[in-house]
């Protein structure tokens, strides 16, 4: 018998409320393009061919076929292959098993401890080095792609002179060749620009260079704001100082425009601390949880986990630090006065304080590093005030090194013709300078430029000499954490293409003896620890740290209160920002930095983590500027409009292209994209993209916006006007649009309060939302079970399904906290890594063909659900300010999994295990479940990915075909490479889960302890997770951390009314808004949304009770009446 | 009916017969040829660089399997030994035959072990060519499709003997494959274990003892194999998972 299931009833309210848990603008608008997508099982197109008829097909089909013929011949028959042993056993090397060494991947400004994993001698995978407490083994996603650089096909394979291919031998001598030239002299005329570095070794030898070059030019940039930059630290009294703060000793927290979750060098650290205050295991646990204030202008990820936040200009944040710390105490501090337009400021203001001020010393004030010096002097007399130094932030003391020139100051130099010889080391400034320097010209002025640089890029085009460098996991090195941990790096590899490090350039420059990379790391080690080293050398290179290196907190200056009182009584408000005077913010993006990753296919292809572009950057402006602009979906004759030109459709977003025009007056293009939560004049211009000359996969994708960028206000800047540039679009890629789940209570979120309340639903508000439980439907029966034994002991229910036989040692599950889940993506890229997935391309990704195995879904909420905003002529503007709520979504491991059902080969199965398993090589490509997927988590290969390059897919079988041999190095060999024509989905990590197991059984030898101990295996999404909301393991076991994150109340399961029994559930999600704050919601937004759709005021009297489905038998105490939801709630 | 049949129908038949027998033949031969699992491919013998016999060593003089394939416990790779192994006797058994020159060379040219000072750039031009790192290219004859993992170690550290797969490598001078290793293969054993399961504690069943059956037979065997797979909680995976990833 066929069973249709259908999701429960909507109310005929729902017609007028319509679903108000949107994820993108058109899903709010409710277009009628969007309700087809949703629909559908793939976006539009995706199961196409593009320009290709069924005749044509046909013929290239015949084609191919006689070309199969032809290679039958050859192609067929069993290759003959060799097994080729080493000569001599290499110690440690175990043909099938990897090695692991701690290594390190060096920020600008930190370093993230590494463990890599090598596969006989070539790293095909990077986790954070655990013996790093601070990381506890997390990574950036960026950290995770990094890998990818190392065997880009379009890195520097040689070094070249005056265009020329040079060997080492000839490098080496130009580099001699520099010291001599310059000894004589004391090095005027030559001048070094770098990037900041942490490393001890690399500050030694600029010292050794300094010393012997003394007149010479040592300048650093990096494009990025520094949070102890001397303009900011100097408030501090002293320059090396910068602050490190301990989040999970703080129970409010205050954020003025920093995004501590995501950007900095520390931002690991701080996300884990963070989640350590944030997450409730018990309803005891519940009071404790922290509370976040967020003052931006841009819409972050720190941002969108906030419980108040406030969108305010970045040129304004100083307004509200003054009226802050003008509060702390009247005595000294005189109250500012805030302009008029503020006034309504002053209420969020006092009570912010006030929450503060009730937690002294458990408190936190943080200022963005892109801040001027006076907001982070503001923040620093509020962190004394409120006690909070040596509790929740503390002052580390940098080493008082020489400092660094500006570029600017460099550029002086070089207009004055006073640099004759300038070296490049790393960073790409003609490409990224402040635009006013105009720094590809100003290095043409310079005779000899040499360039240190990993890609042949923009600036080694105006450099007459360019050195290969070698990747960080080529190279000897070491490096500070933003701690102050020294850490070692350490080569997995020789050098692929002869690259130099930069330690080994500065030390043949400086013309030192020594000049072998690992000697010079070796030799600072020596200094630094003194006597016979070696054995504690091996134990830095074992451990990957050098245990008690980090900073020691420095003593806190006292506050300059004339200073302050100054900033407070004089503050002088800026001119009111308006359509007129828009201010622009410059970001670094989150996924190509500021531009270095521009070549990194895994990066361009993970999507915003806000605003789920791929591939691109736009110009993002808020609902409130768009409406300005006229280019709002709002309004009924837009409407009209909008489908005919249908501003999304399968994953493409055609944008209006905008002007924006400058206060110095410089123009420059991009993409619109309109964006909520931004403050209403601000416009976001996201860094790093437009390359010229980044490689085949980073050219020409999105727009440069560095020329608008001046050295004088590099992050932020107000006077830009902005038009649309009239009938011109530009298709942004997204996946914003894709798999859809239709706006219902898919996350399910409260306030704290509501959990603490006597007599509340408490921590089981999840199950007092909504009747999507497989709970309800096991009956009572189902319900005394605990989660183990429902895991083995499977009642039917009502279910005609026979249940698979569960009977395999263990039961794999998962559960994910949505409470923690901040929504950085990095699972997103960690998963691609290990499990060798391919990108698409931006064209692929358009047409919905994304192949990632695990996505975050990021819903809006804004609460403000009218009646009339849906269907009707009602308000239908985008919200300005909505609430925001991530959700990771994988293959779920239903364990009455609806896509085998549909299988006709059998394809996908379950194990005894309860995995719901992919046997690829039985797949024929029917997408049957892809279609059956209610999750929409199984990803077709369309192409062959693997073999073809993205911009030449549609060649058909005459087209270039094969891996680069260089990314078949990077290919984790656990882990089947998958072909055209296959389905394919997250699979627990099934490498990790049988290898653990194989592990498990070896040792148990004899005997019968085959069962895997509860920590062993961690899914690569579960070890990359910086806020640790991931749990796998077996929940069979009922003291395993997984079972007892699902054994928690707030445990659910996505549409859980199904009955599929998903093996992966989820912890709901806990927001502590202010009671006294005005504008508090005793709901959060997406809970009044889900209220107002499902039952409207007057439901009761006037509706009809909604028919429950068919396939859902609603029996006993679970059943709810529906109006018993909102008791007490709303 | 000679109006309808001209005179050289009457060979016809023949001429049937033999098209027949030629399309037939080349047919079959073609479907042996390209159409039948190369991995079930029994009989396989390719000829080695290196004239091995095991039926020698592993028969006659006794080594064991793991003396050579030293890591077969550890890894799913039933490793090929290095040439530093066969030097272990070979520098002063038989330490000048022409027909170990390749092991020699792979022996003497192999850098895989130099200190890394030694592999510096500065590397001078004659050590790299001293470097060439030659190896023994032994021909593969087991061989699974990529999309299977399979792995020694959980096999034979559980009681599962060489012989199974392998076949009576002690007797082969020219190792040639013994068993199918088609899917079906796998399952049989995989669904039945107790027909193939030793006892570890018992020195005379070791995996590589590749001669030893059960003394009590078949019956005793099974008697045997079915206590161990309630003593080690033997469960062969007889789902996709078990070997596809």
């Amino acid at each position: 018998m066929k069973r249709k299931f259908e999701h429960p009833a909507a109310p005929a309210s729902e017609l007028t409320t319509g679903p108000r848990y949107w994820r993108s603008l058109d899903e709010l608008a409710d277009t009628p393009g969007f309700r087809a997508q949703v629909e559908r099982e793939f976006p539009e197109g995706a199961a196409s061919l593009q320009g290709v008829d069924r005749r044509h097909f046909f013929k290239l089909m015949a084609a191919s076929f006689a070309l199969g013929g032809i290679g039958l011949a050859a192609g067929c028959r069993r290759p003959e292959e060799n097994i080729l042993p080493y000569g001599k056993s290499v110690e440690g090397i175990i043909p099938g098993l990897p090695q692991y060494f701690a290594t390190a991947m060096p920020l600008r400004r930190g370093a993230i401890p590494l463990l890599a994993e090598t596969h006989q001698g070539r790293p095909t995978k990077l986790e954070g080095n655990p013996s790093y407490a601070r990381y506890g083994g997390a990574t950036t996603l960026r950290a995770q792609a990094s890998l990818l650089e190392l065997y880009d096909p379009d890195r520097a394979t040689a070094h070249t002179l005056k265009g020329a291919p040079a060997d080492l031998a000839a490098v080496n001598q130009l580099l001699a060749a520099i010291n001599t030239t310059y000894a004589a002299n004391q090095g005027a005329g030559l001048a070094f620009l770098a990037e900041p570095s942490t490393s001890p070794s690399r500050a030694r030898m600029v010292a050794v260079l300094r010393q012997k070059f003394p007149s010479a030019v040592w300048a650093e940039y990096d494009p990025t704001p520094d949070e102890s930059t001397a303009s900011a630290a100097a408030i501090y009294g002293r320059p090396s100082l910068k602050p490190v703060y301990h989040l999970d000793k703080a129970r409010r927290i205050l954020s003025l425009d920093a995004d501590f979750l995501q950007e900095g060098p520390h931002a690991l650290a701080y996300a884990r601390d963070f989640a350590k205050g944030r997450r409730v295991t018990s309803q005891d646990d519940a009071p404790n949880m922290n509370r976040l204030y967020v003052v931006e202008s841009n819409f972050t990820i720190t941002g969108s986990m906030a419980d108040h936040r406030l969108r305010v200009a970045s040129g304004e944040i100083l307004m509200v630090a003054a009226g802050l710390a003008g509060k702390v105490a009247i005595d000294p501090f005189a109250k500012p006065t805030l302009p008029a337009a503020f006034q309504n400021l002053s209420g969020w203001i006092d009570v912010c304080l006030q929450d503060l001020m009730q937690h002294k010393g458990a408190s936190l004030v943080i200022a963005g590093a892109h801040q001027p010096a006076e907001v982070h002097h503001l923040v620093h007399a509020l962190n004394v005030a409120l006690g909070n130094y040596g509790h929740t932030v503390n002052l580390a003391q940098l080493p008082g090194e020489d400092l660094p020139a500006a570029i600017g100051d460099l550029a002086t130099a070089i207009t004055a013709g006073s640099v004759k010889t300038l070296v490049i080391l790393g960073g790409n400034p003609a490409y990224n300078a402040p635009a006013d320097l105009a720094f590809a010209t100003l290095a043409k002025k310079v005779p000899d430029v040499v360039r240190l640089g990993y890609y042949a890029d923009e600036t080694s085009q105006v450099a007459g000499t360019h050195l290969g460098a070698a990747h960080y996991l080529e190279s000897w090195g070491d490096a500070r954490t933003a701690d102050g941990t020294i850490v070692p790096v350490q080569p997995m590899i020789l050098p692929l293409f002869n690259g130099l490090t930069e330690l080994e350039v500065i030390a043949r420059i400086a013309g030192e003896p020594v000049t072998d990379p690992y000697a010079i790391v070796r030799e600072s080690f020596q200094q630094r620890v003194g006597g016979d080293a070696e054995k504690a050398f091996r134990k830095f290179l074992h451990d990957g740290m050098q245990e008690n290196t980090y900073w020691l907190p420095a003593e806190v200056p006292a506050v300059d209160t004339v200073a302050v009182t100054d900033l407070v009584s004089g503050f002088k408000a800026p001119a009111a920002l308006s359509e007129g005077n828009l201010e622009v913010r410059f970001v670094a993006d989150l996924k190509v930095d500021d531009g270095r990753f521009a070549n990194n296919g895994w990066l361009q292809e993970c999507p915003d983590p806000i605003n789920k572009l791929t591939w691109d950057n736009a110009i993002s402006i808020s609902p409130k500027l768009g409406k300005a602009l006229g280019i709002d979906p709002k309004g009924t004759l837009l409407q009209v409009a909008r489908v005919e030109l249908s501003e999304m459709d399968r994953g493409r977003e055609f944008a209006f292209v905008g002007e924006l025009t400058l206060a110095d007056g410089k123009k420059i293009k991009g993409p619109l994209h309109i964006q909520p939560g931004l403050a209403n004049w601000t416009v976001i211009l996201p860094l790093g993209y437009g390359r010229t000359a980044a490689g085949r996969v980073g050219n020409d994708t999105g727009h440069n916006f560095y020329p608008a960028r001046t050295g004088a206000a590099p992050h932020f800047v107000a006077g830009a006007k902005l038009a649309v540039v009239p009938g011109e679009r530009y298709e942004l890629g997204t996946t914003q649009e894709h798999w859809s789940m239709e706006g219902r209570d898919l996350v399910r979120e409260a306030n704290l309060e509501e959990v603490t309340q006597a007599g509340g639903a408490g921590l089981a508000f999840v199950k007092r939302e909504s009747l999507e439980e497989p709970g309800a439907i096991l009956g009572e029966v189902g319900e005394k079970l605990t989660p183990a034994e429902r895991a083995t002991e499977i009642p039917r229910g009502n279910s005609l399904y026979v249940t698979p036989k569960f009977d395999g040692v263990h039961q794999w599950g998962m559960s994910i906290d949505l409470n923690t889940c901040i929504g950085c993506n990095a699972c997103v890229v960690a998963c691609q890594a290990e499990n060798n997935i391919p990108i698409v391309g931006k064209d692929q990704v358009m047409r919905g063909r994304v192949m990632h195995w695990i996505r975050l879904d990021r819903y809006y909420a804004d609460g403000d659900a009218s009646a009339a905003a849906f269907g009707g002529e009602g308000n239908r503007e985008i919200p300005e300010d909505p609430q925001s709520i991530v959700q990771p979504v994988a293959c779920q491991h239903c364990e009455l999994a609806p896509c085998e059902m549909v299988c006709p080969v059998n394809a996908t199965v379950h194990d005894p295990e309860g995995i719901n398993t992919m046997a690829y090589n039985r797949c024929i490509g029917t997408r049957y479940c892809a279609n059956n997927c209610p999750y929409k988590v199984r990803r077709f290969n369309y192409f062959d990915f693997n073999k073809r390059s993205i911009d030449s897919l549609y060649l058909g079988p005459l087209g270039p075909s094969g891996m680069p041999e260089l990314a078949k190095l990077a290919k984790n060999p656990e882990v089947t490479v998958r072909m055209r024509g296959v389905m394919e989905k997250c699979t627990y990590c099934i490498q990790r889960v049988q290898l653990a197991k194989i592990a498990q059984k070896r040792v148990a030898g004899s005997t019968d302890e085959v069962e895997v101990p509860d920590g062993t295996i961690k899914t690569a999404c579960q070890q990359v997770c910086p806020v640790e909301a991931i749990v796998f393991g077996n929940i069979k076991d009922p003291k395993s951390a997984v079972s007892q994150a699902k054994a928690r109340e707030q445990d659910y399961a996505l549409l859980g009314y199904l009955n599929i029994r998903p093996r992966t559930t989820y912890l709901g999600k806990l927001r502590n808004p202010n009671p006294a704050m005005p504008g508090y919601a005793a709901l959060p937004f997406s809970r009044q949304e889900f209220n107002a759709k499902n039952h409207p005021p007057g439901f009761k009297e006037e509706a009809p009770e909604p028919k429950a489905p068919e396939a859902k038998p609603v029996t006993g105490k679970t059943a709810l009446a529906p109006g018993q939801m909102l008791g007490g709630l709303s | 009916m000679s109006k309808l049949f001209p005179k050289s129908a009457n060979r016809l038949p023949l001429q049937l017969v033999i098209y027949l027998g030629v399309l037939g033949g080349i047919a079959s031969a073609g479907i042996n040829y390209y159409a039948t699992n190369k991995y079930a491919n029994v009989g396989y013998a390719p000829v080695q660089p290196v004239p091995y016999s095991h039926a020698l060593h592993a028969g006659q003089l006794g080594i064991d399997c793991r003396y050579c394939h030293s890591n077969v416990e550890k890894s799913g790779f039933a490793n090929l030994p290095t040439a530093q192994t066969c030097m272990n006797c070979h520098t002063q058994v038989k330490a000048d035959s022409p027909l170990l020159a390749v092991v020699r060379k792979s022996y003497e040219t192999d850098s895989s072990t130099w200190r890394r000072e030694e592999v510096v750039p500065s590397l001078p031009a004659d050590r790299k060519a001293a470097a060439s790192g030659e190896t023994v290219p032994w021909v593969q004859i087991h061989m699974l499709p990529d999309y299977v993992y399979f792995n020694h170690s959980v096999h034979v550290t559980r009681g599962i003997s060489c012989v199974e797969c392998h076949g009576r490598i002690d007797q082969m001078d020219v190792v040639g494959q013994a068993k199918s290793l088609s899917m079906g293969f796998c399952l049989d054993c995989h669904r039945a274990p107790e027909e193939h399961l030793r006892d570890l504690g018992d020195p005379a069943q070791m995996v590589t003892k590749l001669d030893w059956t059960h003394p009590s037979g078949e019956a005793g065997q099974l008697k045997q194999g079915l206590d161990l797979v309630k003593k080690l909680d033997i469960r062969p995976p007889t789902s996709c998972s078990g070997c596809h990833r």
